[in-house]
């Protein structure tokens, strides 16, 4: 059944789990690549939790897995020092930092929301949010779209969103199913 | 029954959601602002700069709509239900990855899915977009955040806060 190869360190405690995670969570800040860089430092080199070997297999399938690439790098992890438990407790810690925060910013969002100064500052937030969302496609543009197939992907679903309102769900969906047919068997 | 909702609307969404957190952008909107109404496009452009400012992950912005939906409770079932997919499927992944790497279903698969979320992506930018920029100054913002985190390596997190203190003094 199992067919991935038992770690042979040490059982690792939930609360140690919890505690690197948390540190994790709550101290990297920004890209995918500081953060990984991050997990290797802290996870192989320092606490020597995993070999360089299962870590890069633990960042590949948090990369072929639905969701944020780095929780389920994290859950990966989790689940190979200590199953199920040790996979919940990863997310516990990485979410623990940001989810405080971001109910402390509700609570403050929700009171002053017609406040004329936090207005000014959303506004500019607003703005360079957009400026953010355009720069991450950028770079997911470059790195994605690099033949006619993908970019006829991109093309279809930007006009199937934009023209025709068509739910993004189905047209997720709908690219996995074709993608497959286009892709399959190939390289 | 909003809130049950609300926890299944994240659930299928973060199951569906490949290759990073802002994947999960274009149902988000679709489903939060455009047909349920729980929030409005400023509202949901706020929660992403908090996800892009907090530390950890951009699913993070959730608890923040989860709270505005629902107070603590929402915030709470927001994170839960985010993660939950996740959780499930990494681990039955991690069980099987040799078969699943072998399978081209689901590689193949991801590739067709990867570059359609671009176009997604940016529509929901042009959606946006509209919302927020509203004069030259907020054009200006956009413009140069944009060439600012696609150009060089200073961190999104410091270029959304700088320009919250711009907007302080000049919008």
């Amino acid at each position: 059944m199992a067919d991935m190869p038992e770690t042979n360190v040490p059982t690792v405690s939930l609360g140690s789990i919890f505690l690197a995670f948390f540190k994790i969570g709550s101290f990297a800040f920004g890209g995918v690549y500081s953060m990984l860089a991050f997990f290797e430092r802290e996870l192989v080199e320092k606490r020597k939790w995993l070999t360089h070997e299962e870590y890069l297999e633990s960042v590949a399938i948090g990369q072929m897995t639905p969701g944020p690439p780095i929780v389920n790098t994290g859950i990966c992890i989790g689940y190979k020092l200590r199953r199920v438990g040790g996979a919940l407790v990863t997310v516990a810690g990485q979410a623990f930092t940001g989810t405080v925060v971001a109910v402390l910013l509700a609570v403050f969002y929700v009171k002053t929301k017609d406040n004329l100064l936090l207005r000014s500052v959303m506004k500019g937030v607003g703005a360079a949010v957009v400026g953010l969302l355009l720069s991450i496609i950028y770079k997911m543009a470059i790195k994605t779209v690099t033949d006619y197939r993908a970019g006829f992907f991109t093309v279809s679903a930007f006009v199937a969103l934009a023209a025709f309102k068509i739910n993004p769900i189905c047209l997720i969906i709908a690219s996995g199913i074709i993608g497959y047919a286009v892709y399959a068997g190939k390289k | 029954m909003a809130l049950l909702q609300f926890c299944w609307i994240l659930i299928y969404v973060n199951a569906l959601t490949i290759g990073g957190g802002f994947v999960m952008l274009p149902m988000l909107q679709k489903e939060f602002v455009e047909k349920h109404h729980w929030i409005t496009n400023q509202e949901f452009i706020d929660a992403l700069a908090i996800g892009q400012v907090t530390p950890g992950p951009l699913t993070v912005m959730n608890a923040f709509i989860g709270y505005k939906i629902h107070g603590l409770t929402g915030a709470i079932l927001a994170m839960v239900s985010s993660y939950l997919p996740c959780i499930i499927i990494v681990t039955l992944v991690a069980r099987f990855y040799y078969k699943y790497k072998e399978s081209g279903i689901v590689s193949s698969s991801f590739r067709g899915i990867k570059a359609a979320v671009i176009g997604l992506l940016a529509s929901v930018a042009i959606t946006l977009g509209s919302t927020s920029i509203i004069d030259p100054k907020t054009l200006g913002i956009a413009v140069i955040s944009f060439a600012v985190i696609a150009f060089t390596k200073v961190e999104p997190t410091f270029i959304i806060i700088g320009a919250g203190v711009i907007g302080a003094f000049y919008l």
